[in-house]
């Protein structure tokens, strides 16, 4: 029996990714140590596949990175208009809490600017008290220490004395220039119903104020609840807080135009839903339906003249014409193929369940049998159409395409489907869940990806593993390779060990 | 120029066509003005260029860009009647068009009137350029990572490479795919923290919340401007297509007068021009994966079955043969025709009951409730589970299959030991 003496310890495979050696960089790759007679050798051995192989492993793995390249640039375009939002910014324009356009003397009397109507004064009684219910849930959270009553909106000096969080002074420029802009007569404004609106919102920030600038250190000042705002109006868009959505995300209201346009546009789920707004003045409910749910409900009903004529005109256009019959188009030639990938993936798996199952019974057994038989027939079937299929392809010689071609359609989608035309909706109730949900779809993509990879792959380099000489380092190279990228997803790589006899 | 009216009857009716037609061209991504159409049916050549590149812009399956205006009109020629010949269009005539723009209207015509009538050409074109009003998540996976068009010239590899470049390649789209997890948990929190704090906003009960491009509008209002001008022209188009379907009817007959004023073609010789089709989506590679695949199963399927075939008869003989037995059998023949039935429907059928292509709106509620139109998460969230581990199952096979390859090449080599990384 040959001695066997192993010297040294072969290097643990690479953990994480897989072997970083770019082309050319000479190093010892991971896990292969070739011992010849006690001298220890670096393997330095490039395995060079041939050029049609590379250009189209190389293409196919450019078109993966590619592709999430472009997914990323995505996410983080998305990312930073979200960053964006969640920093301090300034609402020009329309906004809830919007100080009345004239000075007032008192601002406890209601405001003869406008009548609001009676229904308007509940909502804003409802939404009084789900404001004062907020600032006492609030109150309750906040530490007692810090708790201070302060109509803090009076003097600004105060409000921006060290210590509190209150933003930057760019703030109340900003918010002059937001009265301002109020005045100019855009599209959101409402201005009748400011005056009425303005009182309770108001009452907010100034809450807001106590409790942030509560950190600080500031002399309590008596004070009752609410109703203690002894303001003057035109303090009151002083206030130097910045805006944020976590505070004040909730005051926002869209321009009136928009929502205008938006209803008329789409209603993502009501199909003929009827605006309800908290402000009187915008106008009488609409009732119609909008403009996308139309074009659904006639997409639905397609008239019988329309179709019918549509179905003569193609007939008697086919019948005009020179042309052959109608050969298969590529279109359809793609949805064939896609169609028999889906029928391929899912014989398989069924196989395998037969095959794995074991039966228990003579009935079993048969049913078995005949399970199999069927499948056998259908992949014969599938096999079949698959040669007419291609046959009907190699006519045409494909070409690189200068503007580009659409996306390849996944497997695992089923694809065809006749789209709705107006969004619908997705409702997720945490965090947590949407995180779930984007993560999940995500793996399911790359997984697609990483298969359709693996048959690449195994196209390519299985029939120059059996080829390939079995001699030399470069052929350990090689082996080493395609285990990594076939059998563990290019994550890990294995280890060669040669054994020599001691000399 | 007057038209000559075809059916002089047609006294309600005259009002109605280019009625029709004016409709067909607003609801049209820059469509023609309804003068084309009318010259084009007396095969006016000023009405070519036009038309071209209408078709194009239909045809094309990318949305419209800076870069495809910029394609000059020999090429989009070029590729429209490619396009056309790839869906099966049946006329030659329009395949034996110059290029240039100098005649052929009326061919150009009937291609569109072709177009139109396969499918809803002006809804499509509008989805696509649809303005997204919310955040928007898309359920089914069509375009999950959709790979681009073929790769830039410089990047193609030039002669052998490395198998180990090749190595490192994986290796950074494994970093890639990493790098998009983590990116994409953040902008969920980012989103859901905005759903969550601009509850109670929306004018639309159903919704509750701001979406990002709705606060987004409020924080920056050249671009909310620019977002309401989209959607009202992107209504004014809804509205064309609107009245383009009411008065459909009517353009049919038109266009059936249309096509008597063309001669009728002979049927084509043996050799037709052929086309570089437009999109070569599944090149012979993909197939031969396919068919590969399948032709192993076969020879496995060969297999099992003649050895189970060959074990049941034993058996079978041995058992005696009854009423019940052949009932038996019988019932279990129906059986696997049924469920062989079923799955062959699976692939037939595009889509079952699959939620619907497209993107869906997201909308935050903490108490999940959902209208009978809507999709809750948990719900694809459970389906997105099961598909996960259909495709993990299907890549572990794939991968053992390899190794079992490999292992029988390397076992035929004595002095060498192949040590497997942990975990396998």
């Amino acid at each position: 029996m040959r001695e066997r003496k192993l010297r040294g310890r072969p290097r643990s495979s690479g953990s994480g990714l897989g072997s970083p050696a770019g082309k050319g960089r000479p190093s010892r790759p991971e896990g292969a140590w070739l011992f010849r007679g006690g001298k220890l050798q670096g393997d330095t051995a490039a395995f060079m596949l041939p050029a049609d192989c590379s250009r189209r492993l190389v293409a196919e793995l450019q078109g993966a990175l590619d592709a999430c390249a472009h997914r990323q640039l995505q996410l983080e375009q998305s990312l930073r208009v979200c960053r964006r939002l969640l920093q301090a910014w300034e609402p020009t324009g329309t906004w809830a809490w919007e100080p009345p356009p004239e000075p007032e003397t008192n601002e406890e009397d209601p405001l003869p600017a406008c009548t609001p109507s009676p229904q308007d004064l509940k909502e804003l009684e409802f939404l009084t008290q789900a404001l004062e219910k907020a600032v006492r849930v609030r109150r309750g959270i906040t530490k007692a220490g810090e708790r201070n009553k302060a109509p803090s909106l009076k003097p600004r000096s105060i409000v921006t004395s060290p210590g509190t969080t209150a933003s930057t002074p760019p703030q109340s420029p900003g918010q002059a220039g937001g009265h301002a802009s109020d005045r100019r007569p855009t599209k959101g404004l409402r201005q009748t119903t400011v005056p009425a609106k303005g009182r309770p919102e108001r009452r907010l920030p100034s809450v807001r104020d106590r409790t942030r600038a509560g950190i600080g250190a500031r002399a309590p000042r008596p004070g009752a609840g609410l109703r203690n705002q002894h303001m003057a109006p035109s303090a009151a868009p002083q206030a130097p807080e910045a805006f944020t959505l976590k505070e004040k995300g909730h005051l926002l209201r869209l321009p009136a135009a928009f929502r205008k346009a938006a209803s008329q546009n789409s209603r993502p789920s009501s199909p003929a839903g009827i605006t309800v707004s908290l402000c009187g003045s915008w106008g009488a409910p609409r009732v119609h339906p909008s403009l996308w749910a139309q074009l659904s409900s006639m997409q639905t009903s397609d008239s019988m003249d329309a179709a019918a004529a549509k179905t003569q005109f193609l007939r008697n256009i086919q019948t005009a014409s020179g042309g052959s019959q109608p050969r298969l188009s590529a279109a359809e030639v793609e949805a064939e193929a896609r169609r028999l990938r889906k029928a391929c993936s899912l014989l398989r798996l069924r196989v395998r369940e037969e095959l794995s199952a074991a039966p228990m019974d003579w009935m079993q057994e048969y049913r078995c049998l005949l399970m199999l038989e069927g499948l056998q027939a259908m992949v014969g079937q599938c096999l079949q159409r698959l040669q007419e299929l291609r046959a009907a392809v190699a006519e045409r010689p494909p070409l690189p395409c200068p503007v580009g071609r659409p996306p390849r359609a996944s497997p695992s989608c089923g694809g065809g489907a006749e789209p709705t035309w107006s969004p619908q909706l997705l409702v997720y109730s945490s965090t947590q869940e949407l995180q779930t949900l984007a993560a999940l779809k995500l793996r399911v993509a790359v997984l697609d990806q990483q298969i359709h990879l693996e048959k690449v792959l195994m196209a390519e380099l299985l029939p120059l593993v059996s080829a390939a000489q079995p001699e030399g380092p470069s052929w350990l190279t090689l082996c080493r390779a395609a285990h990594s990228l076939l059998c563990e997803g290019g994550a890990r790589v294995l280890t060669i060990l040669r054994d020599e006899p001691v000399d | 120029m007057r038209r000559r009216r075809v059916d002089p009857a047609a006294g309600a009716r005259a009002g109605a066509l280019p009625e029709a037609i004016a409709a067909l061209s607003r609801s049209l991504p820059s469509g023609p003005s309804p003068e084309i159409f009318r010259r084009a049916k007396f095969d006016r050549p000023e009405a070519t260029s036009a038309l071209w590149q209408l078709l194009f812009r239909v045809l094309s399956p990318l949305p419209a860009g800076n870069a495809l205006a910029s394609i000059a009109l020999e090429v989009q020629a070029r590729l429209v009647k490619s396009a056309l010949c790839s869906q099966g269009y049946p006329r030659l005539a329009l395949a034996q068009l110059p290029e240039d723009g100098s005649k052929g209207s009326r061919e150009l015509l009937l291609a569109l009137s072709w177009l139109l009538a396969r499918g809803p050409v002006p809804e499509q074109m509008l989805a696509q350029t649809r303005v997204p009003l919310g955040d928007e998540m898309t359920v089914c996976q069509c375009e999950a990572l959709a790979s681009l068009g073929p790769p830039a010239p410089h990047m193609e590899a030039e002669g052998p490479v490395d198998v180990r470049h090749v190595q490192w390649l994986m290796g950074k789209l494994r970093f890639r795919w990493r790098q998009l997890v983590s990116s994409q948990q953040e902008q969920c929190a980012l989103l859901s923290k905005i759903h969550l704090y601009t509850r109670g906003c929306h004018s639309d009960q159903n919704l509750g919340h701001l979406s990002v491009t709705e606060a987004e509008m409020l924080r920056d209002p050249e671009g909310g401007q620019k977002l309401l001008r989209t959607l009202e022209h992107e209504s004014r188009r809804l509205e064309a297509v609107l009245a383009w379907r009411r008065a459909e009817p009517v353009f049919w007959q038109w266009m059936d007068t249309v096509l008597g004023t063309c001669a009728p073609e002979a049927p084509a010789a043996a050799s037709q021009p052929t086309f570089l089709p437009w999109v070569p989506e599944c090149g012979d590679g993909e197939l031969e994966l396919v068919v590969r695949e399948l032709q192993t199963l076969e020879e496995e399927l060969r297999e099992a079955v003649e050895r189970r075939r060959v074990a049941w008869e034993a058996k079978a003989r041995g058992c005696g043969r009854g009423p019940e037995w052949s009932a038996a059998r019988r019932a279990s023949r129906e059986t696997v025709e049924k469920e062989l039935g079923a799955l062959q429907r699976c692939w037939e059928q595009d889509s079952g009951p699959a939620p619907a292509h497209g993107p869906h709106r997201l909308v935050r509620r903490e108490d999940g409730a959902a209208g009978d139109r809507d999709l809750r998460a948990a719900e694809l969230i459970r389906t997105l589970r099961s598909q996960e581990a259909c495709l993990e199952a299907v890549l572990r096979q794939l991968q053992g299959q390899c190794w079992q390859e490999l292992a029988g090449l390397a076992g035929a080599l004595p002095g060498l030991i192949w040590i497997p990384p942990p975990g396998r």
